[in-house]
């Protein structure tokens, strides 16, 4: 379905990443609790990015000859799958840190009272 | 060996809903001659850290939440070195280790300069399950392949410690890929090891224990051994 040449999921899809790269920015400007520069950056390149192509679904060719991949549908699914893969590493690290750091916590507090 | 010269030797069990045999299993020790206990209740949902505190000569330790056997393992070490321990030995505390073969244990620590004593099964595995057995060998094949050292029981969690290895043993496992890493600091920091027979008693109440090493926990174990070394 086309409204005004454009079509509905163009639509959908920058209005969405509209949304949250104003989110982003609006936390950065109020300087909210682990907001920082490169967070913001991210969001904007990955929402830009979302909606760039779809307004200009052609970008996407431009950009599997940059890489050397035959078929722009198999750049974005390779690229989607990096992302994916480099966001899980980053996640699973995140835990460990965290598991780690519970564990310290745990064994201060139950030795608390053998160190006074 | 009289109860003066036990007076730096500390034994550290890491107990998980255990109410129903710790205080036995402590008794026992006691019973062997050994008084400086300290037993690290892991977040248990049942009784046991009352039980461990109705002992005298404990020294009952509490994990507010549970973080698993190498966490509340590591901490009884630490307390242990906090009071000044010569030598630490780790026991389960589900009464699978018998305490008589405590004095086995570290005897290579006091007569020969060892600086650790890996209790071991398979050098004499009877009673053992054949199923725990095929586990413990790929566990030891895993262990050498990651961390670079042959032992028989890679998974025993039957140990002895100098003070000199307690300092230089840095882990980071809370759960049962922390007696896999404990081979990877021996491996690292040169230390003097050997490994010494000991018995166990399987029973049908340690046996029966869901937390126990099974296959599901085997392969976290391994996940977590490779994350250690590519992250």
């Amino acid at each position: 379905m086309k409204i005004f040449g454009i079509y509905l999921y163009q639509i959908i899809v920058v209005a969405i990443s509209a949304t949250m790269i104003h989110k982003g920015v609006s936390n950065f400007i109020k300087k909210e609790t682990g907001q920082t520069f490169l967070k913001l950056f991210t969001r904007i390149f990955v929402w830009g990015g979302i909606a760039t192509v779809a307004i200009f679904p052609k970008i996407t060719n431009v950009f599997a000859e940059i890489i050397g991949l035959k078929g722009n549908i198999n750049a974005v699914i390779l690229t989607g799958f990096l992302l994916v893969f480099l966001m899980i590493f980053k996640l699973l690290s995140a835990i460990e840190k965290l598991e780690q750091n519970i564990s310290k916590l745990t064994r201060k507090e139950a030795l608390k009272d053998l160190k006074k | 060996m009289s109860s003066k010269e036990n007076n730096n030797i500390y034994i550290v069990i890491a107990a998980y809903n255990e109410s129903r045999v710790i205080q036995d299993v402590i008794k026992e020790i006691q019973g062997a001659g050994y008084d400086n206990i300290i037993v690290v209740d892991d977040g248990s949902s049942d009784e046991t850290y009352q039980k461990i505190s109705c002992i005298e000569k404990t020294i009952p330790l509490k994990h507010k939440i549970n973080r698993g056997k190498g966490a509340a393992t590591k901490t009884g070490i630490e307390a242990a070195k906090l009071l000044g321990a010569d030598i630490i030995v780790t026991m389960d505390g589900d009464g699978q280790h018998d305490p008589s073969d405590i004095r086995v244990l570290i005897k290579p620590l006091l007569d020969e300069n060892y600086d650790v004593s890996l209790g071991t099964r398979l050098l004499n595995p009877k009673g053992m399950p054949w199923y725990k057995i095929i586990q413990n060998k790929i566990g030891n094949a895993i262990t050498w392949y990651l961390f670079g050292l042959w032992v028989t029981d890679s998974q025993s969690g039957f140990r002895a410690y100098s003070k000199k290895a307690a300092q230089a043993i840095n882990t980071t496992g809370d759960r049962y890929e922390y007696d896999s890493e404990v081979i990877r600091e021996i491996y690292k920091n040169k230390l003097r090891y050997t490994e010494t027979p000991i018995q166990v008693r399987y029973t049908e109440y340690s046996m029966g224990k869901i937390q126990k090493q099974g296959f599901v926990n085997g392969i976290k174990t391994v996940y977590k051994m490779l994350w250690k070394i590519f992250h």
